[in-house]
């Protein structure tokens, strides 16, 4: 290295707690990003790769409505119309013991055209050897065809679930359980994840979830250049049933999480912005505490540029250490982050089994970049600083404070400009989400620049009055964070920052929590509700439940998808009881109006989210293919709701069974008469369907118990990366105070010489921090708020469709403030000790 | 070999095509499969147990037609065998095959109760269809495989149909003529199309179905049961059309039918078998198959019927014929097969010469064997005679000739 | 009016300099209208009062800072006229300095200090080397190469500094109360180091001081008054 680094770097390798804390901050920072992006990919990517296993070779898939496709249209296709590149597939959910599975009901013959996986029976091998046991490939083959529950899985899923081949279990779908038998195992080609997965003949998957006659889709592989047959197949269709792109669905279903992972993503960055103002902060530091030998090195001959590229070399030096670090860590973080981010997705999205992260490197150069560049970004400003050093002897505190000083107002100008811009941007973006998320960053920095110009005009205020509580110490504290704003400054910033995040954060899933705390309580009318787990509630069965003495009416609901055009959409099918209209709250219009036109005249209502990601309202129409072709249905209102999805269509039961062939109830809300204990209804239905069909039965205040703690798991990962933002801010705080400490150990040097005593010093320094850290907490604090209303009215109206009122808990706002001081005090122990205990003389010495 | 296992599902539907092919191709199959080992166990399931629970062909019974053109699910394998010369307008040669095999998976009556698919079944059809396109030289062959249950595939007596996806061999409805042209039943319907070509033919008995081996019982081996029921419709008249690629040619001939049925196959020492169909000159059709033995030698099992024009038929045992190799063809695969032959039938002062219309026929489907069509020259007495016919050649893909 | 005898080569030409700072909303004229000529291989001592403008003219010289009126010529170039960056580089070339405070890089080794400004002029191994060496016999530091500035007592640190500002053989040395930190023997000591040195390598030097010790090591001594020189009395 050539001397003139080494003279650079000298100091920070002198320095190490300062080079580490530097470190520190930019690896955390890097480390959240790469491990949410580490865990939004691994899940995109485990969904895909199971998608393209599933898939297999299949380019597009023949799908219905929601009770799937004529099973003899692939009779009809392959025997009259001769065409061979097809396969039925029957696929949905089982669970055994406490693991949900997915089944994919295949027909083998029709298999090697589209999926490719090996298969074992046990001793696949033995030639002569034909114990009772031993299975061969053929026999695995003829019993999976004529046993009714034989199926193969992956190898790892049955260690996984600890079988053995055949071994008999009782597999439960739909609330009843049947007989299965593991006949075999397949290995999955490389790459593809097939975990979780049970093959099974067509004939077991239908029995098991109730789709007699009827399949899940039928994939297609039709060659690129193949128009003939996609229009042959077309021509085929009968109403109802579509020939989709299996790529286009398997991207709509993705899809429909971006916003989610988008979400995750903002946050991640939010701790990166975070790591930038430490990076800053630290590589301001060592510059201003090497003015001298900038000086020095100026007067040698050093040029600007050179100055310039010293500092900035330094800086990316820096950054790349710290970033490397940052991947390290954010791999580790990735994988505990992973299985927060796939059960979110699990819960609102799509199934994703994902175990491991997937170190994709993408991620890793993603994270690499964005580090070094923030790095260089931070480092910039003083390195620019640096070079415009005159090449003095030395340049005297007062001059550099009198500059900043100067700065101040243009700083704060540039801020409201930003502020501006981003207030513009808000206007003027329409939905788009990464805009929203852009300007909110835009407002934050905006935000930060005004800081440091308030924090001088405060401490100036304060510092009489703290001069009468504390004494000189008091005085000299205060009046000292406004006379070294250079280094005060950005450390209060940084901290601020940080703190609104978390304010923003908590305020907006605190409205958030409210909203749908007191929707649900309008919601759920019934008293009871029973359905069964991914399935259909028996109907003779609801015959018998809805005949328990005391049931005084019940509503029937029926949650599916369907394809439109506009990709995959929820709908939900109601059969309303008397008292369940209350629990759809309708945003404009006559309630009774609607209902009319809802259960009578075949209109559908559309939820908040559908509402906006659409932008339809009420009178519009909306185009679904039904059994009885492309149908029209007109928008009667838009009702309240929070579906993550993408929102959802709401129709009659009325309305559904003209359009589609689909008795499917998944679940029903009973209502009770007056004064009928509920407990004794429920075990009177616990009776009537024991033996018959598994159902998961609630009470209304259990349902909503269950509905919040999903609501509260969704939020999970954005507390653990609101706290690993947290923990940038306080490092970054410790680092600037100790780093401010530490250079004005000369300053207290000479006070202690001039009598001082180590307790009034030691005062002096606490106050300091303290003091800064209130500062941080009350900047913080409008601007968390106006974060949370962003959070809010934009971003998660952008992303979800939401619609939610802002509460403000004071707690919140509380507890930040403390947070702020608390995290300033903490980093000011060391230093004010270090101030305590030095001795004068050898503190002047040093420089 | 379980890390040629690759191929997937596909080594799996191997055994079961052996197991149903079993019985016309020996036990025998691709080198590097596991198919080898697992067929041989399967051809001791055939023998042993395996054939518990299905009808067993054991005496005489008496043939009804056209029910017995239609399936018989009591027994485990049965197949529809139709192979045909042809010629264009423009006398171009062509040869085919379309067969149809079914096997049951599980005996009559063991199937499950719970039925609540219409996808469960034990039933499987295979199907193997080659076009022999003589003058270019070219051979097609393509292997189909489905269930028997929801009309993917299956067999129904009347009004007949047997199909695979869509090949199908069905009883055509006679439009136009007089039920008289049909004397020996009405024409059947054969169609079948894989990829590039495409067959179309309507086939008109000429003959009644002629009963092989003892009235229709064809004993495959000592063992009592180790049997089929076989009989053939040795020549139909062929009309039709044959697409290849753009160019559609409009074709006649002749084509026979094989139907056979059982719930065995070979036994343990057989190897495979030669079996040849000629359709002479003279109205005759002769059909013989010769089993080999392990050692090379020939199983006294093997046997042939001699079909007169007028449909009378002669009984021909092993001692009645002696066939000598003239020349063979290494498949490029690995194999040597016989190729052309001299058959003398002295009872029936028969000397005829075989030669393929080309030699690369070979099947390579999951099982590999040889089946092409050929030309037959020759005499009977003095007078000379000429024909066509299929010959079928199994068992050899691993020999070094035959013995 | 200081001025050289004319049949000698001037080295330095300093015409009607001015300069003048801020203070509090005050301008202050710390030099008004100077000339002054210095002669190639001279040694000069400016004396003055402390704020008299000796700093202040020894920037101006470098090139560190720029007069608000006037013009310096240096070696036969108007530094005046130049750019930051060209005034930066004509420095690195042609300028030595020594500080009373030695601003030695105390996180480099005495021989890398020496270094750095060899470095800075592109002047590579294995000529650095050697120059470090001869330079470090000279001042008589040959066996503290190695050591960093802080183990040094203040003559051998000021010895340093003057073979860090004579490494790269500029032809001006400035030097600013070299021996403003040093007891009077340590001072003696360095005073005969960079006058022996200096007059090997036949440069110009220039020394503010207020020490009649160092000035009187000097060809000339010139005193700054008033925002101008004048002679001093010997």
């Amino acid at each position: 290295m050539p001397v003139l680094y080494r003279a650079s770097f000298g100091y920070l390798l002198r320095h190490p707690w300062q080079l580490a804390l530097a470190l520190l901050g930019i690896c955390i920072g890097v480390a959240v990003m790469v491990a949410v992006d580490l865990a939004n990919e691994s899940s995109r990517r485990a969904f895909l790769l199971s998608m393209d296993a599933i898939n297999g070779e299949a380019t597009h898939q023949i799908i219905a409505g929601p009770a799937g496709v004529e099973e003899t249209l692939y009779t009809k296709l392959r025997v009259e119309h001769g065409i061979r590149s097809i396969a039925p597939v029957v696929s949905g959910y089982v669970r055994y013991e406490d693991t949900t599975l997915q089944v994919l009901g295949v027909d083998l013959f029709a298999e090697r055209e589209f999926r490719h996986y090996s298969l074992s029976g046990r001793d696949e091998n033995s030639v002569v050897n034909s114990s009772a046991t031993g299975r061969s490939a053929a026999d695995v083959i003829s019993r999976i065809l004529t046993t009714p529950g034989a199926l193969l899985t992956s190898e790892r899923t049955a260690q996984m679930l600890g079988l053995e081949i055949d071994d008999e279990f009782r597999v439960m779908a739909a609330g009843i359980e049947h007989d299965a038998v593991l006949v075999g195992l397949f290995a999955p080609q490389e790459q593809s994840r097939l975990d979780n997965l049970l093959i099974t003949d067509i004939a077991s998957a239908q029995q098991w979830l109730g789709m007699r006659g009827r399949l899940t889709r039928i994939d297609v592989r039709i060659r690129a250049d193949d128009e003939r047959l996609s229009q042959q197949i077309e021509d085929v269709l009968p109403p109802g049933t579509q020939l989709l792109s299996a790529a286009g669905r398997t991207q709509t279903t993705l899809d429909m999480s971006n916003a989610f992972m988008t979400n995750l993503t903002a946050m991640s960055l939010l701790a990166l912005l975070v790591g930038v103002f430490l990076i800053y902060n630290s590589v301001a530091f060592a510059v201003l505490q090497r003015r001298g030998l900038i000086g020095v090195l100026r007067a040698l001959g050093l040029t600007r540029g050179q100055t310039f590229s010293l500092i900035l070399v330094e800086g990316v030096m820096l950054g790349v250490a710290g970033a490397i670090l940052g991947l390290l860590l954010g791999v580790w973080l990735g994988e505990q982050l992973l299985h927060l981010v796939a059960r979110t997705i699990s819960d609102h999205y799509f199934v994703v089994n994902v175990t491991d992260v997937s170190i994709a490197p993408a991620s890793l150069i993603k994270g690499l970049t964005v580090g070094v560049g923030a790095t260089m970004l931070a480092a910039a400003v003083p390195a620019i600083e640096a070079s415009s050093y005159q090449p003095r002897l030395a340049m005297t505190r007062s001059v550099l404070e009198y500059r900043v000083g100067q700065a101040l107002p243009i700083i704060a100008v540039a801020g409201l400009l930003a502020a501006t811009l981003s207030a513009l941007i808000l206007v003027f973006s329409g939905d788009n989400l990464v805009a929203g998320l852009f300007a909110m960053f835009l407002l934050i920095l905006g935000f930060a620049l005004l800081i440091p110009i308030a924090v001088r005009a405060c401490s100036r205020a304060m510092a009489p009055l703290a001069g009468r509580l504390a004494g000189i110490a008091g005085r000299l504290a205060i009046s000292g964070i406004a006379a070294s704003l250079s280094r005060t400054g950005v450390a209060i910033v940084a901290l601020a920052v940080a703190l609104s995040a978390t304010v923003g954060v908590s305020v907006m899933v605190d409205s958030f929590r409210g909203s749908v705390s007191e929707w649900l309580g309008n919601t759920l009318q019934s008293d009871i509700y029973v359905g069964v787990v991914r399935g259909s509630l028996d109907a003779d069965l609801l015959e018998d439940l809805v005949s328990v003495p005391g049931v005084e009416s019940y509503s029937t609901s029926r949650r599916t998808w369907l394809e439109t055009e506009t990709g995959r959409v929820r709908l939900i099918v109601l059969m309303m009881a008397p008292g369940s209209y209350a629990g759809t709250a309708i945003r404009e219009g006559d309630p009774e109006e609607i209902w009319q036109q809802f259960d009578k005249e075949g209109a559908v209502l559309v939820s908040d989210p559908y509402a906006y990601r659409h932008d339809v309202g009420r009178g519009d129409t909306i185009r679904l293919k039904t059994k009885r072709g492309d149908r029209v249905f007109r928008i009667a209102a838009v009702y309240q709701s929070y579906d993550a999805n993408g929102g959802a269509i709401l129709m009659s039961r009325h309305t559904y069974d003209i359009f589609f062939d689909d008795p499917t109830i998944n679940s029903i809300g009973i209502y009770l008469g007056d004064g009928v204990n509920i407990d004794g209804v429920m075990d009177d239905i616990r009776q009537v369907s024991a033996g018959r069909q598994s159902l998961i039965m609630n009470s209304n205040a259990r349902i909503r118990e269950i509905s919040l703690a999903i609501f509260d798991r969704t939020f999970v990962i954005t507390d653990v990366l609101y706290w690993l933002a947290v923990g940038v801010a306080v490092i970054g705080i410790l680092g600037a105070m100790l780093a401010l400490q530490l250079e004005r150990a000369r300053e207290l040097a000479v006070l202690r010489a001039i009598g001082m005593t180590p307790g009034q010093v030691a005062a002096l320094v606490t106050i300091q921090t303290g003091f800064m850290g209130l500062l941080s907490g009350i900047a913080a604090l409008p601007l968390g708020l106006v974060m949370a209303w962003v959070l809010i009215e934009v971003i998660n109206r952008r992303a979800f469709g939401w619609q939610m009122d802002m509460t403000i808990d004071p707690a919140v706002l509380l507890s930040a403030l403390l947070l702020a001081i608390g995290a300033a005090l903490i980093a000011g122990i060391y230093p004010a000790y270090r101030a305590a205990s030095s001795r004068p003389a050898l503190a002047m010495r040093e420089e | 070999m379980s890390n040629n296992l690759k191929k997937g599902m596909l080594v799996a539907v191997l055994i079961l095509v052996t197991g149903v092919l079993i019985l016309r191709t020996g036990p025998s199959s691709e080198p590097g499969l596991p198919v080898a080992g697992g067929s041989s166990r399967l051809s001791e399931l055939l023998n042993d147990q395996g054939r518990e629970g299905y009808a067993q062909a054991i005496e005489d019974r008496d043939f009804v037609f056209p029910a017995d053109h239609g399936p018989h699910p009591g027994f485990r394998n049965e197949w529809w065998y139709i192979t045909g010369n042809l010629d264009s307008e423009n006398g171009r040669r062509f040869g085919f095959e379309l067969t149809i095999f079914r096997f049951s998976l599980t005996p009559p009556g063991t199937e499950s109760s719970e039925e609540v698919s219409a996808w469960r079944g034990n039933q499987v059809y295979i199907g193997h269809f080659a076009v022999t396109d003589g003058d270019a030289r070219q051979f097609h062959v393509a292997q189909r495989y489905s269930r028997g249950s929801l009309g993917l595939a299956g067999a129904v007596a009347e009004p007949f149909r047997v199909w695979l996806d869509d090949w199908s061999i069905a009883g055509a409805r006679p439009g136009g003529r007089s039920q008289d042209e049909y004397a020996f039943g009405q024409p059947w319907q054969l169609q079948a199309r894989d990829g590039e070509i495409a067959l179309n033919l309507t086939l008109v008995p000429q003959k009644p179905p002629v009963l092989n081996g003892e009235n229709g019982l064809s004993q495959k081996a000592a063992m009592a049961g180790n049997a089929s029921y076989y009989y053939s419709i040795t020549r139909l008249q062929t009309e039709g059309t044959l697409k290849i690629g753009d160019r559609e040619f409009v074709v006649s001939g002749l084509s026979w039918l094989d139907r056979e049925w059982g719930s065995s196959g070979l036994s343990r020492d057989q190897e495979g078998w030669d079996w040849y169909a000629l359709q002479l000159s003279d109205g005759s059709d002769l059909m013989f198959y010769n089993l080999r033995r392990s050692d090379g030698s020939q199983d006294m099992h093997s046997a042939g019927t001699l079909t007169l024009a007028d449909g009378s038929t002669v009984h021909l045992s092993t001692d009645d014929l002696i066939i000598e190799v003239l020349d063979t063809w290494q498949s490029p695969r690995g194999g040597r097969y016989p190729i052309a032959w001299k058959i003398e039938v002295p009872e029936a002062n028969l000397s005829l010469t075989i030669d393929p219309l080309m030699d690369a026929q070979e099947l390579v489907t999951t099982v590999r064997y040889w089946e092409g069509a050929v030309d037959v020259s020759g005499r009977r007495g003095a007078t000379p005679i000429t024909g066509r016919g299929y010959v079928e050649l199994t068992g050899y893909e691993g020999s070094d000739g035959p013995r | 009016m200081a001025s050289p005898s004319p049949n000698q080569s001037v080295q330095i030409h300093i015409r009607n300099l001015c300069r003048s700072f801020e203070e509090g909303g005050r301008r202050h004229a710390v030099l008004d209208n100077l000339n002054a000529d210095f002669i190639k291989g001279e040694t000069v001592a400016l004396r003055g009062r402390s704020g008299s403008g000796k700093s202040t003219l020894l920037n101006l010289i470098s090139g560190i800072d720029v007069p608000d009126q006037g013009e310096i010529e240096v070696a036969g170039l108007n530094i005046t006229n130049m750019s930051e960056r060209d005034r930066t580089l004509f420095r690195r070339e042609h300028i030595g300095f020594v500080y009373q405070a030695f601003n030695l890089v105390s996180t480099l080794s005495v021989s890398d200090n020496i270094r750095l400004v060899l470095e800075l002029n592109g002047v590579t191994e294995p000529e650095a080397g050697n120059r470090i060496r001869e330079m470090l016999d000279a001042v008589d530091l040959g066996d503290r190469a190695g050591s960093f500035p802080d183990v040094l007592s203040g003559g051998e640190q000021q010895r340093v500094a003057i073979a860090r500002a004579l490494v790269h053989r500029p032809s001006l040395l400035l030097a600013d109360e070299p021996t403003g930190n040093l007891d009077d023997k340590t001072a003696e000591g360095v005073l005969q180091l960079l006058d022996r040195l200096i007059r090997q390598t036949g440069g110009t030097m220039i020394v503010a001081t207020h020490s009649a010790l160092v000035a009187s090591y000097c060809d000339r001594v010139l005193e700054l008054h008033n925002g101008a020189l004048q002679p001093a009395g010997r």
